[in-house]
């Protein structure tokens, strides 16, 4: 063999080696000393195993000998090793080397340390592992490549979970399975990757459909990828699983729809939101009715505009915001100006409102009209004024009449009072002519004596009566508590001549023991209404019964006789005072036992009247109050 | 039995006439003066020279100074506070009687029905005084 170009070999800088045709090294230059760190004894005549860790494996060795032998080249890339034992990553590339007479005479080598770019390929390697890895293992996130058709290329556990495909299941399908058929009438995921491929990208949210038909909403991202040329090699596609956070939205959307709603269609107040300088950012159907404007013509414009020329001058908007931003809140009550330029009287809230940052993003307003109500408050007034002014002509007028009242009875005192001194000087100057008729004188004078005296005697009674009368409006009542049986014992003992003259039964029932009342107005009127009962007799001897009974809260008298009774249309009559039914001739009395009666009841806070037929006898009934209410009429 | 000197007001005449009448008929008391309303008997009283009466016995309603006022002008002055005065009137009403008790009457005594019993009224009006006297 004839190598004889040592000089050039010796120049080049990669490890160029020669080996006989069993492999055995009979040549290597000095750039192989220097990569594997041998000398040239070292290696010559050394079997080139001697560079690979595995020294022992000459039958690889030889295989690949006669592969390059074959084919005329053979590149092994694999492990190498250095005379010091480091490994280096060595490109290997053997050639076969025929004489002249095309026989082998061996093999040229070239040995390239490529380590470098094997430490490089295996980190980029490795990389690549760790991104799939992740990716593979994303649970919460469909992420998957798509090639440039929208076929799917790759797919991991989140697509898995969230779409229910299997790798094997999906890989190789369009994308457009994940659609629902409304959006593959639009041509929605075509559109979504040209949408890509001329932004970059595709982000939005969608129904999107699952292995087993159900929907679920989803965030998406498209990214177009291109290669290092710029040519589209595919689409990367990340989908998230919105559904919950689509509902919590939803139901917060509800709930602030329904705030919305309820605010807006308030319409005794106008609600409002201001932003922080006071600009009008919503309006809601009761600012409208209360201050005229529409929501389209007034949001945009300051608050201002509903407060009076004066208070805009004083500065009081301004003021109200900054009150109501340091103190939570500003509350007042005052002239507001409508759309028409009308006032109304408002009352008025400004509440600073904070966001959860506590930043303060606005006002809110509440205004309501309070015209009505004060128009309302001042018709009332007036009324109490209309009211009091009654009362007070009612007060003037009872006592106008009471004074009228107190100057009738001052009257019917005096005049009965003055009435008796002449009936009294009358009555003594008969006495003394009766005194002075001998026995001897007319018989007629003597009736004529006799019933001037008789009258003078009735005149005298009358006024008595009507002096009493009158006297009984005017006394306090002496109240007490009496046994009824000693009232009307004491009556009886007052009627006695009458009584025994008539030859009157009397019965008395009682079931109460005692009444209150004054003793001696109460003898009177049980005495007067005794009396009454004697008196109006036909022939029959008087039977008078006398009841005594208690009901709910008040005592009950009656008096019963066998006399001639009264007519229907008499029995309201009998109670005026000198009301007389029957002539003198035929039956005494001055018309005043009854008013007297009346009176005293009347005054005792009960109640008189009469039950009676004529000829069926009478019976007046009389009630006072129970003891424990009489001390409550005022008398 | 002592006499009591007595002044009379009354401003009838006829009925003054019967009431003096009776009054010497009874004979119980010495009548010191008449007079026909409370302006008569002020003036007798502080007329020089007067004896003061041990009692005086006055109508009520007077033209004048009526009983009341007699009541008033005696008890202010203290010459005449002590002297009693007993009211008579026709009238029986319990308010009058009470008016005058409080305004310092000794006694209040409703007039006879007629003037010809002015004697037995001299006769209580007698034993009245006596009985005051002894409490």
């Amino acid at each position: 063999m004839d190598i004889d170009h040592p000089l050039l070999l010796q120049s080049i800088r990669e490890a160029i080696l020669l080996l006989d045709a069993d492999g055995y090294i009979s040549y290597a230059n000095q750039a192989t000393m220097t990569l594997t760190g041998f000398t040239a004894p070292e290696l010559l005549n050394q079997h080139f195993s001697l560079l690979y860790p595995d020294r022992q494996d000459v039958l690889k060795r030889e295989y690949e000998l006669s592969q390059a032998q074959k084919k005329g080249t053979f590149i092994d890339q694999s492990w190498k090793i250095k005379k010091d034992g480091t490994l280096f990553w060595g490109e290997l590339s053997l050639w076969p080397v025929y004489d002249a007479r095309q026989l082998l005479a061996g093999f040229s080598i070239l040995l390239r340390d490529n380590s470098e770019k094997k430490k490089r390929e295996l980190e980029a390697q490795e990389r690549e592992m760790r991104y799939r890895l992740l990716v593979e293992g994303m649970k919460d996130y469909a992420i998957f490549l798509l090639d440039p058709q929208g076929r799917i290329m790759t797919w991991n556990e989140g697509g898995q979970r969230l779409k229910g495909y299997s790798a094997p299941e999906i890989i190789g399908k369009n994308f457009s399975v994940f659609y629902q058929s409304s959006e593959l009438e639009k041509r929605q995921p075509e559109r979504e990757l040209k949408h890509a491929q001329e932004t970059g990208k595709y982000e939005g949210e969608g129904w999107r459909v699952k292995k087993n038909g159900s929907v679920f909403w989803a965030h998406q991202l498209i990214t177009a990828l291109y290669n290092e040329q710029n040519q589209l090699i595919g689409f990367s596609k990340v989908t998230r699983d919105l559904t919950e956070y689509k509902e919590r939205e939803e139901i917060l959307r509800q709930s602030e729809e329904r705030y919305r709603l309820l605010v807006e269609q308030v319409t005794d107040y106008a609600i409002f939101m201001l932003d922080e300088k006071g600009k009008i950012i919503s309006w809601n159907e009761g600012a409208r009715r209360i201050k005229g404007y529409s929501a389209e013509e007034i949001i945009g414009k300051y608050f201002s505009i509903f407060y009076p020329e004066e208070d805009i001058q004083a500065g009081k908007p301004p003021t109200e915001l900054r009150i109501a931003s340091t103190e939570g809140k500003y509350e007042e009550e005052g002239w507001r100006i409508r759309r028409d330029g009308s006032r109304f009287w408002a009352t008025v809230v400004i509440t600073a409102v904070y966001n959860t940052q506590q930043v303060l993003i606005g006002f809110s307003k509440v205004t309501r009209d309070l015209t009505e109500r004060k128009a309302g408050e001042k018709a009332l007034r007036d009324s109490h004024d209309r009211y009091r002014r009654l009362t007070r002509e009612l007060e003037g007028i009872t006592t106008e009449l009471s004074f009228k009242n107190q100057e009738l009875e001052q009257f019917t005192s005096i005049v009965s009072h003055d009435l008796q001194e002449p009936v009294r000087t009358i009555k003594s100057f008969l006495t003394l002519i009766e005194r002075k008729l001998d026995a001897t004188a007319d018989e007629a004078l003597w009736g004529y004596i006799q019933k001037a005296l008789l009258t003078a005697n009735r005149m005298r009674e009358l006024i008595q009566y009507l002096l009493h009368y009158t006297q009984l409006g005017k006394e306090e009542l002496a109240i007490q508590t009496v046994s009824f049986q000693e009232l009307v014992q004491q009556a009886m003992q007052n009627l006695k001549t009458a009584l025994e003259s008539s030859g009157a039964e009397i019965s008395v029932e009682t079931e109460v023991d005692v009444l209150t009342g004054d003793p001696v107005q109460l003898v009177q009127l049980i005495q007067n209404l005794l009396s009454n009962a004697l008196k109006f007799m036909d022939t029959q001897p008087p039977r008078i019964h006398i009841g005594c009974t208690q009901t709910e809260g008040q005592i009950q008298v009656a008096i019963k006789d066998n006399g001639i009774g009264i007519a229907q249309e008499n029995l309201t009559k009998i109670f005026e005072i000198f009301r007389r039914l029957h002539t003198k001739q035929k039956y005494e009395g001055t018309g005043i036992g009854l008013a007297i009666c009346k009176k005293i009841v009347d005054r005792h806070g009960g109640r008189i009247w009469p039950e009676s037929e004529p000829g069926q006898g009478t019976t007046f009934y009389f009630t006072l109050p129970a003891r424990s209410t009489l001390n409550q009429v005022t008398l | 039995m002592k006499k009591y000197k007595i002044i009379l007001v009354e401003n009838d005449e006829d009925e003054r006439f019967f009431m003096k009448e009776g009054f010497h008929e009874a004979g119980l008391f010495d009548i010191l003066a008449e007079a026909e309303n409370g302006d008569e008997l002020l003036a007798w009283l502080t007329h020089p020279e007067r004896t003061l009466p041990d009692v005086i016995l006055s109508d009520l309603n007077m033209p004048g100074k009526n009983g009341y006022d007699i009541l008033a002008f005696m008890k202010a002055n203290p010459i005449y506070a002590s002297i009693p005065i007993i009211i008579t009137s026709t009238s029986s009403t319990p308010a009058f009687r009470e008016q005058c008790l409080a305004l310092g009457a000794t006694d209040y005594m409703t007039k006879p029905d007629t003037f010809v019993e002015y004697a037995p009224f001299a006769r209580t009006l007698y034993r009245r005084i006596e009985e005051k006297k002894g409490v």
